[in-house]
C-alpha cells in the first residue's frame, strides 16, 4: 500500500483531468481489442478458423504459420497485451503514474507488431482478415493517443 | 479505498473475459440443432414423400442417391460436406479413409458437394468433375484423385484439361465426360447438396456430422475420431 500511495499524482487539476481522459479513451479502445484478440482466440482454439468459409480472408490468415508464436495463438498474446494495456490505463486514472510511464512502451511494441502483421497480410500470406485489421486500427490509435498524452505532458 | 477500486475494476474486466471466451467456446462447440439435423439425416425419403416428415425437412436431403461408401445399416453414419479445393478438407480425406479401414462395415461414409464460390476458384468446376465421373460410376475414383492431388492443380488457371487427365485416368468415356461435366444433371446435385448443406447450418468445410449430429472441427483428427465412433458404437450396442 505504501508503494502505491506513493505513485499517486495530485488530483483535480486541468492536466490531471486530461490526462485521464486520454487513459479513459484509451482504457475503452483496449477493451474492443480484448473482445476482438479473445474472439479470434476462440477461433483458433476451437479450430473455426483453419477451417474453410465462404469469406475468405480470415481462414487463410489465421491458418498460417504465422498465427502460432511458440504453441500460443497470436490472438491469446494480442488478448493479454490488450488486457495489460486495460490495466495500466485504468491505474493511471487512479493516480498511479507508473502505470501511465509504461502505456507508452507497451503500445508503441503492440503498434510495432500490428505493423509487421499487415506486412504479412499484405505481401506474404496475400489475404487480409477483418478482425486482424480491426486490432491493427484499435493499435494505432491507441498510439496516436499515448503520444499526444505523452506530447501534452512533456515537462 | 482508491487505491482499491482500479484493481476492483480490473478484476472484474479479467472475469468477463474469461466468462466470455468460456461462453464463445461453448457456442462454438455446440452440435447445429440436433433435433433438425436428426430428421434430415434419417434419409427417410418416403416420410418426406408421405408429409410425415416436419415441414422444414423437406427437400433437404441432398441429392439421390448420395454418394456413400458402407452398408446403409451401419451403426455410425458419417456425412462429409467438402471442397475439393479446401486444404483441411484434403487433410481430412485420409482420415476417412482410415476410419473406414478400422471400422469397416459398422461405418458409412457419405460426402457432400459443397463448394466455397468464390473463395476456391476451382471448387466448382472440381465438385462438377466428381459428379460427371459420377455419372459413370466413378465417383470415389475421381474424389479420391481430386484430393490426393489437390496441390497440384488449385493454383493453376485452367484446371479443365487436369481434370479430364483424369477422367482418362480412371477410365471415363472422356468425351461423355466432358458433356456431362456442364450437364443440369451435375449442377442440380451440386446445388442439392449444398441446400442441404445450408440448411444443416453448414458454413464451412469440411463439416462432419455423424448420425445427424455436427462433430466439432477440433475433434476430426483420426484420435479424436475414433474415440467419438467408439463411443457412438457403444451407444447403439
Amino acid at each position: 500500500m505504501r508503494s502505491a500511495s506513493s505513485t499517486l499524482s495530485e488530483p483535480s487539476s486541468p492536466q490531471t483531468k486530461r490526462r485521464n481522459l486520454f487513459y479513459i479513451a484509451i482504457a475503452l479502445l483496449s477493451l474492443v481489442g480484448l473482445a476482438d484478440s479473445i474472439y479470434l482466440t476462440v477461433q483458433h482454439i476451437t479450430g473455426e478458423s483453419v477451417r474453410c468459409t465462404i469469406i475468405s480472408g480470415c481462414s487463410e490468415v489465421l491458418s498460417s504459420s504465422y498465427a502460432v508464436i511458440g504453441g500460443y495463438p497470436l490472438a491469446s498474446i494480442g488478448a493479454f497485451a490488450y488486457f495489460s494495456v486495460f490495466s495500466l490505463a485504468i491505474l493511471a486514472v487512479f493516480g498511479y503514474r507508473v502505470a501511465g510511464q509504461w502505456l507508452l512502451p507497451v503500445v508503441l511494441a503492440m503498434c510495432l507488431v500490428s505493423l509487421w502483421l499487415i506486412y504479412l497480410q499484405a505481401f506474404v500470406i496475400r489475404h487480409f482478415c477483418q478482425f486482424c485489421l480491426l486490432s491493427a486500427g484499435i493499435t494505432f490509435t491507441m498510439t496516436v493517443l499515448v503520444l499526444l498524452n505523452w506530447r501534452l505532458n512533456r515537462p | 479505498m482508491k487505491s482499491k477500486t482500479p484493481f476492483i475494476i480490473i478484476l472484474l474486466v479479467l472475469a468477463v473475459a474469461i466468462g466470455g471466451a468460456w461462453y464463445l467456446k461453448r457456442a462454438a462447440t455446440k452440435p447445429t440443432n440436433p433435433t433438425m439435423t436428426s430428421a434430415a439425416n434419417n434419409g427417410n425419403t418416403s416420410a418426406v414423400r408421405n408429409g410425415t416428415a416436419p415441414p422444414a425437412a423437406a427437400g433437404v436431403n441432398g441429392a439421390e442417391p448420395p454418394h456413400t461408401l458402407g452398408p446403409a445399416s451401419a451403426p455410425v453414419r458419417l456425412e462429409e460436406f467438402g471442397d475439393f479445393e479446401c486444404p483441411p478438407c484434403g487433410l481430412l480425406h485420409p482420415i476417412l479413409e482410415q476410419m473406414r479401414s478400422e471400422f469397416g462395415e459398422r461405418v458409412q461414409i457419405t460426402f457432400r458437394e459443397f463448394p466455397l464460390v468464390p473463395t476456391h476458384q476451382h471448387a466448382m468446376a472440381a465438385a462438377s468433375a466428381a459428379e460427371a465421373a459420377a455419372l459413370q460410376g466413378k465417383f470415389w475414383e475421381m474424389h479420391d484423385l481430386l484430393y490426393e492431388n489437390q496441390k497440384a492443380w488449385h493454383e493453376l488457371f485452367d484446371v479443365r484439361p487436369v481434370f479430364e487427365g483424369y477422367a482418362k485416368q480412371i477410365g471415363l468415356d472422356v468425351e461423355r465426360y466432358k458433356r456431362d461435366v456442364n450437364s443440369d444433371v451435375v449442377a442440380q446435385r451440386i446445388f442439392q447438396d449444398g441446400k442441404r448443406g445450408h440448411y444443416l447450418g453448414v458454413k464451412g468445410t469440411p463439416s462432419l456430422f455423424m448420425n445427424g449430429r455436427e462433430i466439432p472441427f477440433e475433434s476430426m483428427p483420426a484420435d479424436s475420431l475414433r474415440v467419438l465412433i467408439n463411443k457412438e458404437l457403444s451407444g447403439s450396442k
